[in-house]
């Protein structure tokens, strides 16, 4: 066991030798998510990054208010309302981008809500932008908190009356949903776009930055294999006391330690910096950023394992640095992608850990939320660390 | 010290695809000797003596070091096992100290046992003073001093040394042969690979002879040198014709065989010492005259010659 931390420290003590190497692993990816911001426009500061969607109430009916005053808690919008705005106006306003997007609760809203009706919200918005996808989630998560809130009212009372069995009024809520409760009006205008720089959109693309530079962590992961075997010390270590399974636990454990700081450099950027609310449940986050830190570091240790030679422990890391970032949504949020490609998407680790990231920062989901893609990274972990591990074995044996 | 083997091997036999790298090759180490294994580039050096470290399994076979089966108990065996690679393996960016210190736990050594070892190494090795500077910064003859000191960490009982002088300076070269010899002298058993003749004939107690994966021969270097006869050519040139000579010479005690060609004569002999000077006296009464010498004294090259038809470099 100890064996495993003496390997571990000698690695990155290796690494922070090569003093150069170590600053670029932890401070570029800082440094390039501020270039990228400014390309982009620049940021607005640490004010309000939250995304200005116009409000428009047409249908003043408590539910309506309701609706105002939950958005209006939001974590990622900011609601604009100005009663005096026409239709055209906020379409104006969407085009030039100074609005996100324009949120229209038609007259009757309320009423067909209650009724157990398909109510639909009208929003004015550009849909190919990774700020329409964090609306769109805030604006469902927050339609089926009101809807469970009156549903469970209305069965209540129904149930009291002893006018409908429970089944019907349960039935009837599930129906509900077939259609989604919202309908867009598209604008084809990249509006949206500028009005993602000025404020929260360098906040939307952090975690797919982040994960992009994680992964991009391969390359040193595998080097550290390569270059154990390179300069002949990994034949070596065979014929002392150590055993094949601790010394592959003991740089796992290196390359581990190290991305996950890449992970928490970059996430205390994202939070304190860029105000994108990775710690709104700190221990989700860490889950995720731990999980696709010990994916990431196996497949790097599979890498290195594989690479006969530096060159291709480049080849072999660039490949599914750009296959698995690209598939799994870090460049394009796979929310816009459609539907087949997001579940194609999601064969890549990366898009696990997007949507963990993204669950907390974004969409406002709780701890549960992240289950699922910590239990698939990790998962992921196992079947490279094993295929490393066998193949070492193999390797050694020919 | 005993006479009982520390190494002991029985059959060895390692195949790569096609190419059989090990056939059935059998001898035995005894303790606090040097044994080497002499052969030409392929002959199966490296292959056996990974498979007596366990880093290879045996095809077939086995091998007791120090009484453990490199089949059973390979653990055991690493125990007791000091392993100089050919190659260099030290971490570069890593001082001297760090690396011996790094190796040393991976040989189970702790704490002030483990410190103070490191010392007395950096003190056999000679570097305690450039200890602090990182390996990549010394020069082929330090790195090799490391590399053999790390391998002297956790004081084993048999070390090996595949090829330790290939490819460094005559300098350097002396001071390991130099250094293997003091280990032996602390009672350390040696097991040493080269393609050198001349390092093989001065180091070892007993030298094995290895040729396409097999033990062609092997014992002290007068039983190996027997095998050619044990005799010593000499050559030799004359101020006239050899063939007036030739008759005579044959005839002279001690000599075996008198052949000319091209104006050079060789002689074989089995004393060079006792037959020179007879030589001589004959040439004299014939009122000719030597005019060089060359005593080509039988060795291990002679052997691999007579025995493969090949000579040991080319
Ligand atoms: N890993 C391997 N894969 C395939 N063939 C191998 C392997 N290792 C050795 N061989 C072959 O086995 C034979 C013996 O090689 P080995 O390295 O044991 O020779 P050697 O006596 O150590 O030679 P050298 O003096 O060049 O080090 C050679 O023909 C070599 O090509
Ligand atoms: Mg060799």
């Amino acid at each position: 066991m100890t064996r495993i931390l003496d390997i571990a420290f000698k690695d990155l003590l290796q690494l922070t030798r090569d003093f150069k190497t170590f600053m670029f692993l932890l401070l570029m990816p800082v440094l390039f998510t501020f270039l990228f911001g400014y390309a982009f426009g620049g940021f607005s500061g640490p004010s309000d990054s939250r995304l200005p969607v116009g409000y428009l109430d047409q249908d003043d009916t408590w539910l309506s208010h309701a609706l105002r005053d939950e958005l209006a808690d939001s974590d990622v919008i900011r609601l604009d309302e100005n009663p005096n705005r026409t239709y055209p106006d906020l379409e104006l306003l969407v085009a030039n981008g100074d609005l996100a997007a324009v949120i229209i609760v038609p007259d009757r809203y309320g009423a067909t809500f209650l009724k157990g009706k398909n109510a639909r919200l009208i929003i004015i918005a550009d849909t190919s932008t990774t700020a329409w996808t964090t609306i769109e989630a805030e604006v469902m998560a927050t339609i089926s908190r009101l809807d469970s809130a009156v549903r469970t009212a209305t069965i209540l009372e129904e149930i009291d009356a002893e006018r409908m069995p429970f089944e019907y009024a349960f039935e009837q809520s599930l129906e509900a949903w077939e259609e989604p409760p919202i309908a867009v009006v598209e604008t084809t205008s990249s509006a949206v776009e500028a009005s993602d720089a000025s404020s929260g959109a360098l906040a939307h693309t952090s975690p797919g930055m982040m994960l992009q530079f994680a992964i991009a962590g391969l390359l040193t992961s595998a080097q550290v294999i390569v270059t154990e075997r390179k300069s002949r010390t990994l034949q070596r270590l065979l014929t002392t006391a150590a055993r094949r399974f601790d010394i592959l636990l003991g740089h796992y454990l290196a390359i581990f330690t190290l991305i996950f700081s890449q992970f928490m450099v970059l996430i205390a950027f994202g939070q304190f910096i860029l105000k994108v609310n990775y710690l709104r449940v700190p221990q989700a986050t860490l889950l995720v950023a731990f999980c696709a830190a010990l994916c990431i570091s196996a497949m790097g240790l599979l890498i290195g394992v594989l690479a006969r030679s530096e060159e291709q422990a480049i080849t072999f890391s660039l490949i599914p640095m750009f296959l698995l970032s690209g598939l799994g949504g870090a460049w394009v949020p796979l929310e816009v992608t459609g539907e087949t490609f997001a579940k194609i998407g999601h064969l890549s680790p990366v898009a696990w850990a997007m949507d963990g990231f993204k669950n907390i920062s974004i969409r406002g989901l709780g701890f549960e939320s992240v289950l699922l893609p910590a239990a698939a990274l990790a998962g992921y972990a196992v079947v490279f660390f094993l295929l490393a591990v066998w193949r070492l074995s193999a390797a050694e044996e020919k | 010290m005993t006479n009982s083997p520390a190494i002991e091997v029985l059959d060895l036999q390692r195949s790569f695809g096609d190419t059989k790298a090990v056939q059935g090759v059998s001898f035995e180490v005894r303790q606090g000797e040097i044994f080497s294994l002499l052969g030409p580039n392929g002959a199966g050096k490296t292959t056996t003596i990974s498979m007596l470290s366990c880093l290879l399994r045996p095809d077939g076979g086995d091998a007791q070091v120090m009484g453990h089966s490199i089949r059973e108990d390979p653990m055991g065996v690493k125990s007791v096992l000091g392993f100089v690679p050919q190659e260099i393996a030290l971490y570069e960016d890593l001082t001297a100290r760090e690396n011996l210190t790094f190796w040393g736990k991976m040989y189970g050594l702790r704490g002030g046992a483990l410190k103070a070892r490191v010392e007395e190494v950096l003190d056999v090795i000679g570097l305690r003073d450039r200890a602090k500077e990182r390996v990549g910064k010394y020069s082929g003859g330090m790195k090799r001093r490391v590399n053999i000191g790390v391998a002297l960490l956790h004081k084993p009982q048999i070390i090996y040394m595949d090829e330790p002088t290939v490819g460094i300076d005559p300098q350097s070269r002396r001071n390991i042969v130099d250094s293997v010899v003091t280990l032996k002298d602390q009672g350390m058993t040696v097991l040493y690979t080269t393609h050198y003749m001349e390092e093989a004939q001065e180091l070892s107690d007993q030298i094995g002879i290895m040729d396409h994966g097999k033990m062609i021969a092997s014992g002290t270097h007068d039983q190996l040198v027997k095998l050619v006869g044990g005799q010593t050519r000499i050559d030799l040139t004359l101020n006239m014709e050899a063939g007036a000579v030739l008759e005579d010479w044959r005839a002279v005690e001690g000599v075996t065989q008198v052949s000319a060609e091209d104006g050079l004569v060789t002689v074989l002999v089995d004393d060079s010492n006792a037959v020179l000077p007879r030589l001589f006296d004959v040439t004299n009464r014939l009122a000719a005259r030597i005019t060089s010498v060359d005593i080509l004294e039988p060795n291990l090259e002679a052997v691999f010659l007579h025995l493969t038809g090949r000579a040991l470099r080319d």
